[in-house]
């Protein structure tokens, strides 16, 4: 079991999600790949369907219409999981909070499903690359934890 | 209401560009705001909207720029933003469709551009196309219920908000 721990804290693969964001937080996500970043020193990389995903990088403000379907790629990801909830938006509704097409919230939908969800707040409009490899690396932390 | 409607100075000669495109409308025009030569504002017949778009898309040099919905007191303001890009005028079409049916004639048979506009107006505050070719819903979210407008002034953004959108089914399906 220690060695899966290990295995999965040296290759935790992305999937990006926007869940209605103004797309300035998934510029900075991109921003994470370049070389001047260079995320995948960590063994992470973008994948392209949640099933192959160990983390999910969730951007926007959660609105109504997305918000089945991010549940529904919560569901389909593979457990264990650690959701990033990258920005104002994804940690708070951000400015969007009052307003009438909101869903409950990136944190609330997906604790709906699963109540025992990992969740990392990434705050900021946007948040730096630094902060969200901080978020990555604490994740790391965090599944040290997790018996798979 | 704004302040197109206080100077009704059809009789007055219209001047300049804006002024030539309005005298094309004739009596489609009830009232008419000249800014200057290129910028002109003009109330019309709302049972004659048909007409006046068939006439401004056949206009030299026109465009169907976009439509605004506005929740009046007295129903809902379509104003139709038409641009003459080589001069640089800019023409607002005001028309009113009354409460409380809140019905208009539909321009996006004559103008295809004005198609998902008039659907947008529909989803958000409610105004009544009639003969609109493809009336289904465009912006608004799938759970969104039948007859709750979310721009009208009377909707509080918190309070009147519907419920939220049901779970996705579970499927049982064993993950890895």
């Amino acid at each position: 079991m220690a060695l899966k721990n290990w295995a999965l804290r040296k290759s935790l693969w992305v999937y990006h999600v926007n869940t209605g964001a103004c797309n300035n937080c998934d510029i900075e996500v991109v921003e994470l790949l370049t070389p001047r970043y260079d995320i995948e020193r960590f063994g992470m990389i973008l994948v392209g369907s949640p099933r192959h995903a160990d983390v999910l990088a969730v951007t926007g403000s959660c609105t109504r219409q997305s918000q089945p379907r991010l549940q529904e790629i919560y569901r389909q990801t593979a457990k264990p999981c650690v959701v990033l909830a990258i920005g104002s938006c994804a940690g708070a509704q951000g400015i969007f909070a009052e307003s009438y097409h909101m869903g409950a919230g990136v944190d609330n939908a997906i604790r709906a499903i699963d109540p025992n969800a990992i969740i990392l707040y990434v705050p900021g409009c946007p948040p730096k690359p630094e902060a969200m490899i901080s978020a990555a690396v604490k994740a790391m932390e965090l599944l040290k934890e997790v018996k798979i | 209401m704004s302040g197109v409607d206080s100077v009704s100075n059809v009789s007055v000669p219209l001047m300049g560009f804006a002024g030539q495109v309005l005298s094309a409308l004739g009596d489609a025009v009830i009232a008419v705001d000249t800014r200057n030569d290129r910028r002109a504002l003009a109330r019309i017949d709302p049972a004659r909207t048909v007409e006046v778009a068939k006439k401004m898309f056949e206009m030299d040099g026109s465009r169907f720029a976009t439509a605004t919905g506005i929740d009046v007191r007295d129903g809902i303001d379509i104003l139709y933003h038409w641009v003459f890009d080589k001069v640089g005028a800019v023409i607002t079409l005001k028309a009113l469709a009354a409460a409380p049916e809140m019905k208009i004639d539909s321009i996006a048979n004559v103008v295809p551009a004005a198609n998902w506009i008039e659907r947008e107006i529909h989803d958000l505050l409610g105004a009544n196309f009639v003969n609109h070719p493809d009336m289904r819903r465009l912006i608004l979210d799938d759970s969104w219920p039948e007859g709750v407008y979310p721009l009208r002034k009377d909707f509080d953004q918190i309070k009147d908000r519907p419920p939220l959108p049901p779970q996705p089914p579970d499927t049982g399906e064993a993950l890895p």
